[in-house]
């Protein structure tokens, strides 16, 4: 019998600094292989999450923030939050941690093809979008116009600022801060100021969203009247994930688990759930 | 069954089962037969942090349970299916592989609801032998039984007389479900009243033969030589639940917390198994600090939901 929840272990390759509490950690297998690809081809797809976690300090769920097509690594983006967190910030590189997944849906990818897609995020609900984004990148022709809007509370806020550069030269993006300290030059105000600054063709437009749902309210309101339905704008929930197939119930939303039916929705699947 | 059931001395077969056996008596256990295929703390990983690798678990050994009523048997045949899904929990079922379960019961039923081997009441002392399971059979062969079983009259049977009218909603889980789901927005009064009385201790959730929620608990030895990672169980009432590294917690209120775990048993269940996830066995109830009975709610909904959508 097969035993699901035993992780594997793999290593930290590398870690980046990438803002006072937020640290990217490069994952390697430790017996030397590669990670294996699903059916459709990709380690993981974009939107699903892993469970990575330090033995006596817990798992914690993390939607993987590189490539899905390269299978030496998978990285994760860890903000220092809680138990779990905090062990992973404590690793140096070299040191042994676990993983599990990936585990449930991801963005539908299929569906995004041919169309032009905005992909909207806040602070640290960018690395299941930066996957995404490298994926769209990966088989560049295969999409439309494709915008980026990121935002953060203040400039050291913004992650993958190095990916960033490279992102910049094959999609549109937009970034905006709360507060414009550090000498920041760019745009501050609310993420939804920038979508309305967009001229989107609704007919072939998708909508990928990460962030809380209060940002995913406001911009429901805002992409609605624009001619994009709630069918149409994909948004991957935070719960609390911990068994990542849909038994322990405590990610529960309505009648969905957010581990195994989601964590990507379409908006009309979860905004009538009684929670 | 063709043939005439065998009969037994409920005392003298207990005793011989025994000796013969590893048997754990459940008739006087407060808290549900789930308790020995999914304990309260389940050791899932045992990790030996010098040598760095995981530690092998102990093996399971055969064991009976004995004496489970007929609303238990039930409730294990429904949790062998949630546990099975999307596939075998690997903690469950190897100690359910384990397990041959022996029922007991002075009513009458038609189809066994589950077990390996039911004892059937005929007089105060002499019990009919049914098998259900080849592994019951088994179990009869092993205890050498003899004498064949008188025919009993049916007026000699018990009736069930825990929660009856629940029972009977249960029946129509679709409507259930409906009722339930329908109360949230439109008869808000009940979780209004239930969150002031509900303690949030969990204990529903704990003595319920078919609650099953977890929680993934990592623990270190104060040596810091080994930690072990368990899944322990959790309740949905408890203000943790939904609780995020972060501090957001997507189920706030008790009222939230308390109507999931109905929404949970009788409506997202129906959704994901066709069937509520209680068979009335009333140590919810019984259990209660609060006395809270979900028949007298369930009984209420129902009734208010049938009215309110009257054609």
């Amino acid at each position: 019998m097969q035993n699901i929840y035993a992780p594997i272990s793999v290593k930290i390759a590398k870690i980046e600094e990438h803002s006072p509490s937020v640290k990217l950690f490069r994952l390697k297998r430790t017996d030397g292989k590669k990670f294996s690809a699903q059916k459709n081809g990709l380690i993981f797809t974009p939107g699903q999450f892993v469970l990575a976690g330090v033995w006596g300090y817990g798992e914690a769920p993390f939607g993987p923030a590189s490539d899905p097509l390269n299978r030496n690594h998978i990285d994760i983006v860890v903000r220092k939050i809680g138990q779990t967190t905090s062990a992973l910030h404590h690793m140096k590189e070299g040191s042994k941690i676990t993983l599990r997944g990936p585990y449930g849906n991801g963005y539908p990818i299929e569906n995004f093809l041919g169309k032009d897609i905005i992909m909207i995020t806040g602070g640290c609900g960018l690395p299941p979008i930066a996957a995404l984004i490298e994926y769209i990148i990966n088989n560049r022709a295969k999409f439309g116009i494709v915008h980026l809007l990121y935002g953060a509370s203040t400039p050291p806020d913004l992650l993958m600022k190095n990916r960033m550069k490279f992102w910049q030269k094959n999609i549109q993006i937009m970034l905006t801060v709360d507060k414009p300290i550090c000498n920041w030059e760019g745009r501050t105000g609310l993420i939804s100021e920038c979508l309305l600054e967009l001229k989107i063709n609704p007919a072939n437009t998708m909508v990928a969203m990460c962030g809380p749902g209060p940002m995913v309210n406001a911009l429901e309101h805002l992409l609605n009247p624009m001619g994009i339905s709630d069918k149409r704008i994909f948004i991957s929930m935070e719960r609390k994930m911990q068994c990542g197939v849909g038994r322990c119930q405590h990610c529960v939303t309505g009648n969905k688990y957010v581990c195994a039916d989601g964590p990507v929705f379409n908006l009309d699947e979860i905004d009538k759930n009684w929670d | 069954m063709t043939t005439a059931p065998l009969q037994i001395n409920l005392n003298g077969f207990l005793n011989e089962l025994k000796k013969k056996f590893v048997v754990i008596d459940c008739r006087k256990n407060i808290l549900a037969p789930k308790q020995y295929l999914f304990p309260a703390q389940e050791t899932a990983f045992n990790f030996d942090i010098k040598k760095s690798r995981l530690k092998t678990l102990p093996p399971i050994k055969p064991f009976i349970l004995f004496g489970l009523p007929l609303r238990d048997l039930e409730a294990i045949t429904r949790l062998d299916e949630i546990m099975s899904r999307p596939n075998k929990n690997y903690y469950y079922f190897r100690r359910r592989s384990k397990t041959t379960i022996i029922g007991l019961t002075d009513e009458q039923f038609n189809i066994p609801p589950g077990g390996d081997l039911i004892l059937q009441k005929l007089s105060p002392k002499d019990f009919a032998v049914m098998p259900v399971t080849a592994k019951g059979t088994v179990l009869i062969k092993k205890m050498a039984l003899a004498r064949p079983s008188k025919n009993i009259p049916a007026s000699q049977y018990a009736e069930n007389k825990t929660m009856p009218k629940l029972r009977l909603l249960l029946q129509d889980a679709e409507m259930l479900k409906d009722a339930v789901a329908w109360s949230w927005k439109n008869y808000p009064q009940i979780w209004d009243e239930l969150a002031k009385i509900c303690l949030g201790c969990g204990i529903c959730a704990y003595v319920c033969p078919l609650c099953h929620c977890f929680s993934t608990e990592d623990s270190m030895d104060i040596a810091g030589k080994s930690c072990k990672r368990c899944q322990n169980w959790a309740a949905c009432t408890l203000p943790e639940f939904s609780r995020v590294a972060g501090g957001h917690n997507f189920h706030k209120t008790l009222k939230e917390r308390y109507y999931n775990w109905f929404y949970h048993k009788f409506a997202r269940s129906y959704e994901e198994f066709g069937e509520p996830q209680c068979v009335a066995c009333g140590r919810c109830q019984a259990a209660c600090p609060a006395r809270i009975d979900i028949e007298k709610i369930l009984i209420n909904i129902t009734q208010k939901y049938k009215i309110a959508n009257r054609a």
